[in-house]
């Protein structure tokens, strides 16, 4: 039997030379700065920050957060210190890591998606700019855009012409049909999809009889939803052309192995980041010994192996 | 400035678990790093169970340190399911753990009067706090509650001298633990204060701190995901002109400068 000395990791998303398909999901790391004592962000396949917008937003009032069964609630609604804070302060620093930098960014209006893109195009540390029309938590711009197939399409082609980055569209998992917007988004110009942002969900307090989080409804993460995004990269995956980033509630590495069988090219680490700090880390070696295990020579290899068994 | 030094350690020996009073359990563990590094009003955040749910680590305040020996204790009640979780893990095992975490108290002071006023769990940071302080510094400790087997056990206080105050008058006075407070500052003109305790209880004593303008330190209790400044799940409103930013309970406190929370409609 051929031993596996060296496991190649590293993907390719969209022209991205990824060196391993382990991403942070946005919003769950900061600039990167949050979990440095953990592990260096220069261990990443690419690091995805803080959701941005144009001007600075103070987020939505207290409680943000509720623990439900296996998951979590938030309803944070994208607080951040505005695009020219980010350029100015926080992108900077970043070069020092040596690792693809993808901002996620939302708008209120299609103009502040167009405008967004192209400030950030003008930073070198940014080398792919992830549209958010999923944001459940805020009442203007987010979601709206990612309900309907044709408004999603048109923030795609804003941002498309507005920059020369990959252009990564993070979808919402609250549509009827995912298969759809995913198909809306890459007949518009995506270079790749996210999936999945938050479920919309709520928790009432019993006591005092009312909604627990301040914003009423909030966006479910962690591994109760797990299975939901392993379907929709299943779905999109065989349906598109254009690379997927699953996440989702992965935890550990066999959690990124669902979503790679199931097509995505690479993955995310969310909420699983608040579980153990160096859950990014430990998925990395966790899918480097699964492939020595088994033989696996390239990760890429994995890629919707599933569908196969799924015919 | 702080020195950023944290720690994941998956694997801490639990040394002891004990019921101390309704519900109050301390917990010992053998942590060098964190027991190296703690300062008095920082926290650990800790798992109480190995499985997914309940998902998240829960934050408890440092109740004690012994440096030398490598050990930290906590002090918790069992509100909930993750708290439940942890009063049933056995010494002898393992727990996971990250810490120490969040900004502590301002203790550089020498021969300085402190007073430290806490309310139920929220004594535990302080006895850590007034075994530091009490080295260089005059501290009296003034401890409320409910009810005496509501609160951390006081026996390791002897460093300092402390007064009591209990709701239902099991131990010391009867009644709220401020109004201790409140007789002490007419006839004594302390340096400093320092408060840890239920939200009302700390803005009681953030408005008398005020009228006597007498600096006060609060530590800030918040429901957390991340405890590390990522999730933006904790934060408290600022007062004064730079009220637009918001403050992080897990990364800018939880200790604060009582002036620099909102405490509007409060006291």
């Amino acid at each position: 039997m051929e031993k596996i000395e060296q496991v190649d990791l590293s993907v390719n998303l969209a022209g991205l030379k990824l060196k391993n398909p382990v991403m942070t999901a946005s919003g769950t790391c900061g600039f990167g700065e949050a979990y440095e004592d953990f592990f260096s962000p220069a261990a990443l396949g690419a690091l995805v920050v803080k959701g941005v917008t144009l001007q600075p937003r103070k987020g939505n009032p207290t409680p943000r957060l509720v623990e439900t069964a296996a998951g979590l609630l938030n309803a944070i609604g994208l607080e951040n210190p505005g695009v020219e804070t980010v350029l100015a302060e926080y992108l900077p620093p970043l070069a020092s890591y040596n690792v693809p930098v993808i901002v996620n960014i939302s708008g209120n209006t299609l103009e502040e998606y167009g405008e967004l893109a192209a400030r950030l195009s003008t930073c070198s540390v940014v080398k792919g700019i992830e549209v958010n029309i999923s944001c459940p938590n805020v009442k203007e711009g987010g979601i709206a855009f990612g309900s309907h197939p044709a408004t999603a399409a048109k923030v795609v082609r804003v941002v498309k012409a507005n920059t020369d980055l990959p252009v990564i569209v993070k979808l919402s998992p609250n549509v009827t049909d995912i298969v759809e917007m995913a198909l809306a988004v890459e007949e518009a110009g995506a270079d790749a999809l996210s999936l999945i942002n938050t479920l919309l969900g709520m928790a009432i307090d019993i006591k005092k009889r009312q909604p627990i989080l301040a914003n009423v409804t909030g966006g479910l993460s962690g591994p109760a939803v797990k299975p939901v995004a392993v379907r929709m990269v299943w779905q999109v995956a065989q349906r598109v052309k254009i690379p997927l980033i699953g996440l989702g509630g992965i935890v550990t590495a066999a959690d990124a192995l669902e979503f790679i069988m199931a097509g995505a090219t690479a993955i995310a680490v969310g909420t699983g980041q608040f579980v153990n700090p160096r859950c990014c880390v430990e998925v990395i070696a966790g899918l480097a010994e699964y492939c020595r295990a088994n033989e696996v020579k390239k990760i890429s290899e994995l890629r919707g192996v599933a569908w196969n068994g799924g015919k | 400035m702080w020195k950023r030094v944290k720690y994941h350690v998956p694997d801490a020996l639990v040394v002891s678990q004990r019921q101390t009073g309704t519900n109050i359990y301390t917990l010992t563990i053998a942590c060098r790093e964190i027991a190296t590094e703690a300062k008095p009003g920082q926290f650990v955040h800790l798992r109480c169970s190995s499985g997914l749910d309940p998902l998240l680590r829960r934050p408890f305040s440092i109740y004690q340190v012994e440096r030398k020996e490598g050990l930290v204790s906590f002090c918790y009640q069992v509100v909930g399911k993750g708290t439940k979780l942890l009063s049933r893990v056995k010494e002898g095992t393992f727990l996971d753990v990250m810490g120490p975490l969040g900004h502590g108290f301002e203790t550089e002071l020498c021969g300085k009067r402190v007073g430290l006023i806490g309310g139920g769990l929220g004594i535990a940071p302080l006895i850590f706090l007034g075994q530091e302080l009490a080295k260089n510094n005059e501290v009296q400790g003034f401890w409320g509650g409910r009810s005496k087997v509501m609160m951390p056990q006081l026996a390791v206080t002897s460093d300092f001298p402390y007064f009591l105050a209990t709701e239902d008058g099991s131990a010391g006075h009867r009644g709220l633990v401020t109004e201790l407070v409140e007789q002490w500052l007419q006839q004594e003109t302390p340096d400093q204060l320092y408060a840890c305790g239920p939200r009302p209880m700390l803005a009681a004593v953030a408005q008398l701190a005020r009228s006597k303008e007498i600096p006060l330190q609060v530590s800030l209790e918040s429901v957390m995901a991340c405890g590390v400044g990522a999730c933006l799940g904790c934060i408290c409103e600022k007062a004064g002109a730079d009220e637009e930013k918001r403050l992080k309970v897990c990364q800018d406190g939880p200790v604060f400068w009582a002036e620099e929370v909102q405490w509007d409609g409060e006291n």
